[in-house]
């Protein structure tokens, strides 16, 4: 990724915009964290984020008309937060902490006519960056109209305060008998700033034309002018404060040289992208304060927790991987960058980027389309092409992958047949989880076509998820190569997964899921059983991957009606569903986060679950839910009980050779395939035993080819004159250990364990 | 990684030799690195011991610091 694409990503994250209250200040006050600190009484705080953004904040604190409420979200619901009565009481309850920090001197000096609210500014502001400041001011003393306020509201101590302030920041106050024109030929300054909101003379106002409204600029160089709110505006105090503060920007710009327009920040007048979800915001009404003086402590405080906090995270409240890492899509677009940076030293991110389940909810959630599922396989595979990628990180997903693709692979036309119309394609995982109903479902189809042949293999899923092109598109050619061998006939798959895959990936080949063919077509029971009832309402979770995919959504839910199954509620199903915490490898990568997933998926219907993939029934499965496969409803003489557990990993390899052989089997004349010499040891293994096999991904057939190995002459060991052993070999990428006790004939395991370091004899002391 | 890995059971004999293990040192290697470390090892094939503990404790640690180098 360029920086300039790390940008335009950033962008699309609308989280740092500012609240609705903040882009309707004129100063960008932020109104949003004021509220906050109000809220957790931390006035200190409050005042400090004043002071942040307003200048003269005793007077301007007081008198603002605080135009942010205009804009406030809370607005409908019980009436905005009452920022303006907030600011006057934190004004009065917390002193300033004082010191203002100035910049070191500048040459070029400013001169201000006038002293009203607008001038006050811009003389705060230009002292603050170093100008020396001259504010002329008529016999009745500086602020003009200010002094004028009644005392209830700006206490005339405040105001000397503030000008105080003024002075210690190097600005000078000067009288003069009449604003004129002739003042301003009287010095020489390099910038001058005309203040209309105080009395100027009538000869001073004929020399000023109309002001460019963003930078207050007039038409001859270096003179500026603001104040021009008329007295009865609603928005007068701040109006003119905002237009002070523009032109001192603008006077620093020409002092500068600078352009007075280039890359300036336009005021935002409430514009903001920020999305704040509201439609489960709750009426609160505003406080009202019992003293005319404003609001007492405690009134301030539950005014302040009015605020609704506005913030978008909406990708981040649904997706329990975006909440992990503590942020938000526009900060984890940039910790992908910087983990992609580094040439030396520890990738803090891989883990980061390992975690996305690339389910797409994000990106459908997200008003800007922010995908967090491009940016993960991106980095992904940039971070294979620089051999870079955790080699243990995807490493069990992608053997497994490699069995479904070689040792338990099948193809063949139908029992008796030479040409296929259709070839069912039941998915790796339907086939080693639910091996007997991937048999019935075929028979199923075999029954509606009989020219359908059997295609047991795997999509490459695995091999894409984790970035790897290069063996992924090799899947893909030897997909493509079977599909053309086979007479390119239309294939029918039971696994979302490999449908979005073939759809997305092999795009030549015309497939269907075999939920929209049952759909059309319904299932006729031979048999003259009556119907099985149907269940209480099941909560639906679609598979993550048929998120994009509502032709199958809906072909289930006419199965389902059409059985007369009731569905329960289920919070984010459809186009929002969540992934069950195995989609893009998130299993292996972080199997604690997984973990944490479809335990959080699960809670969110009281209802037993039901899904139409093998992988998510599992899953959630795992989590202690009772979870059904639509198959148990379409064929219930192969149904499974919605507590039965999930197939352990070495089952699912089992079951696909089972299924393979079986099939082989229904085919007559086809001789079954050579057993490896290590596939008869016999085994015995106690449940606690298979939990920490599952836990470590150690299969039975590792278990065996290790003893296998250890027999012929790998690592053998044996404990004192007990009968415990010890055996290890090396399998591919990862060195296997296996504690056992040989009791009559048979291989009972005690412990399992592996590694990946190679172990070399030698090496001196 | 510390050089010393010797359990505290080193009551293992090579079935293939039948002797004893004995300290010894032996190489690890990984992504390029090279750690020396001292195992219980078989004298005469120099079989290695790597137990349980050192398996999923230090040397899984080393592994995946290793991997997000």
């Amino acid at each position: 990724m360029e920086q300039r694409e790390l940008r335009l990503l950033e962008e699309r994250c609308i989280q740092e915009e500012p609240p609705a209250c903040r882009a309707g200040c004129p100063l960008g006050v932020d109104g949003r964290s004021f509220a906050r600190a109000i809220a957790r009484e931390d006035l200190a705080e409050a005042r400090t984020i004043l002071e942040k953004s307003m200048p003269l904040v005793g007077i301007v604190g007081r008198l603002c008309e605080a135009p942010c409420e205009k804009y406030c979200l809370r607005r409908e619901f019980g009436g905005s937060i009452a920022l303006g009565a907030l600011e006057r009481f934190c004004l009065n309850s917390v002193p300033t902490k004082g010191k203002i920090l100035r910049l070191p001197l500048r040459a070029k000096k400013v001169r201000i006519i006038g002293s009203g609210p607008s001038s006050l500014t811009a003389a705060f502001d230009l002292a603050k960056k170093g100008y020396p400041v001259t504010v002329f001011h008529t016999a009745g003393g500086p602020g003009a109209w200010l002094r004028s306020v009644n005392a209830s509201i700006l206490p005339a101590q405040v105001l000397e305060e503030e000008l105080a302030r003024l002075i210690s920041l190097g600005v000078e106050l000067q009288q003069a008998a009449t604003l004129d024109a002739a003042l301003s030929a009287a010095g020489t300054a390099d910038a001058w700033y005309i203040g209309q909101d105080d009395t100027l003379a009538a000869d001073l106002l004929a020399m000023l034309a109309a002001p460019d409204m963003e930078t207050f600029a007039l038409a001859t160089a270096g003179l500026f002018t603001g104040g021009l709110c008329p007295a009865d505006h609603p928005f007068r105090l701040i109006t003119d404060v905002s237009q002070g503060r523009e032109a001192a920007v603008s006077i620093d710009r020409f002092l500068q040289g600078a352009s007075l327009t280039a890359s300036r920040v336009a005021l935002r007048h409430g514009h903001t992208d920020l999305f704040t979800e509201t439609k489960d915001v709750v009426i609160r009404q505003r406080i009202v304060a019992t003293d005319a003086a404003g609001y007492t402590a405690q009134e301030a405080i539950s005014e302040a927790d009015r605020c609704l906090d506005c913030q978008c995270l909406e990708c981040v409240k649904h997706c329990v991987y975006l909440a992990e890492f503590g942020a938000y899509p526009k900060t984890y677009a940039r910790r992908v960058y910087n983990n992609s940076a580094i040439v030396k030293g520890i990738h803090q991110a891989n883990r980061f980027i390992n975690s996305c389940t690339l389910c797409g909810q994000c990106e459908t959630i997200c008003p800007k389309d922010f995908s967090m599922a491009e940016l993960c396989l991106d980095a992904r595979k940039l971070m294979v092409r620089e051999n870079r990628m955790p080699a243990s990180a995807h490493w069990f997903a992608l053997e497994e992958m490699r069995a479904a693709t070689g040792e338990t692979a099948l193809v063949r036309h139908a029992p008796s047949t030479t040409t296929s119309k259709t070839m069912f394609f039941p998915g790796c995982q339907l086939a080693g989880i639910r091996p007997e109903q991937s048999l019935r479902l075929y028979e199923h189809l075999l029954s509606l076509e009989p020219q359908t042949g059997i295609w047991l293999d795997c999509c490459g899923a695995p091999a894409h998820w984790a970035g790897r092109d290069e063996e992924f598109s090799a899947l893909r050619a030897r997909l493509q190569k079977i599909w053309d061998d086979m007479g390119r006939p239309r294939v029918v798959t039971a696994c979302s997964t490999c449908l979005q895959m073939f759809r997305e990936h092999l795009p030549d080949i015309k497939v269907h899921s075999v939920w929209t063919e049952m759909a059309t077509v319904p299932v006729v029971d031979a048999s003259s059983r009556p119907p099985r009832p149907p269940h209480p309402p099941l909560a639906l979770s679609d598979p993550c991957t048929s998120r994009n995919d509502p032709t199958t959504r809906q072909a289930v839910r006419s199965l389902l009606t059409a059985m007369g199954q009731e569905l329960a509620p289920l919070t984010m199903d459809g186009e929002l569903t969540e992934c069950c915490g195995f989609g893009g490898l998130l299993e292996n990568a972080n199997p604690e986060l997984s973990k944490k997933m479809r335990a959080a998926r699960v809670t969110q219907s009281d209802a037993d679950f039901l899904t139409y993939c093998a992988m998510c029934r599992d899953q959630l499965a795992k989590a202690g839910k009772p979870v059904l496969h639509l198959l148990d409803l379409l064929f219930p003489e192969t149904a499974l009980a919605a507590n039965e557990p999930p197939a352990s990993l070495s089952t699912r390899r089992a079951n696909r050779g089972i299924l393979k052989n079986k099939l082989l089997q229904g085919f007559g004349a086809d001789e079954l395939p050579a057993k490896a010499p290590w596939e008869d040891l016999p085994l015995v293994i106690s449940p606690a035993t298979e939990a920490l096999l599952e836990e470590r991904r150690i299969l039975h057939d590792d278990i065996r080819q290790v003893l296998f190995h250890a027999a012929e002459g790998t690592t053998s060991l044996q404990h004192g004159a007990s009968t415990l052993r010890l055996a290890s070999a090396r399998l591919g990428a990862v060195t296997f250990w296996v504690q056992y006790r040989m009791v009559d004939d048979s291989y009972h395991i005690d412990r399992c364990w592996s590694h990946r370091m190679t172990i070399h004899p030698g090496g001196a002391a | 990684m510390s050089l010393r890995f010797l359990p505290q059971d080193m009551n293992w004999t090579c079935t293939h030799c039948g002797v004893p293990l004995q300290p010894g040192m032996v190489e690890l290697h990984y992504m390029d690195n090279v750690f020396k470390v001292e195992l219980p090892v078989c004298p005469k094939c120099s079989a290695v011991l790597i137990p349980e503990e050192l398996a999923l404790g230090r040397i899984l640690e080393v592994e995946q610091l290793l991997e997000d180098k």
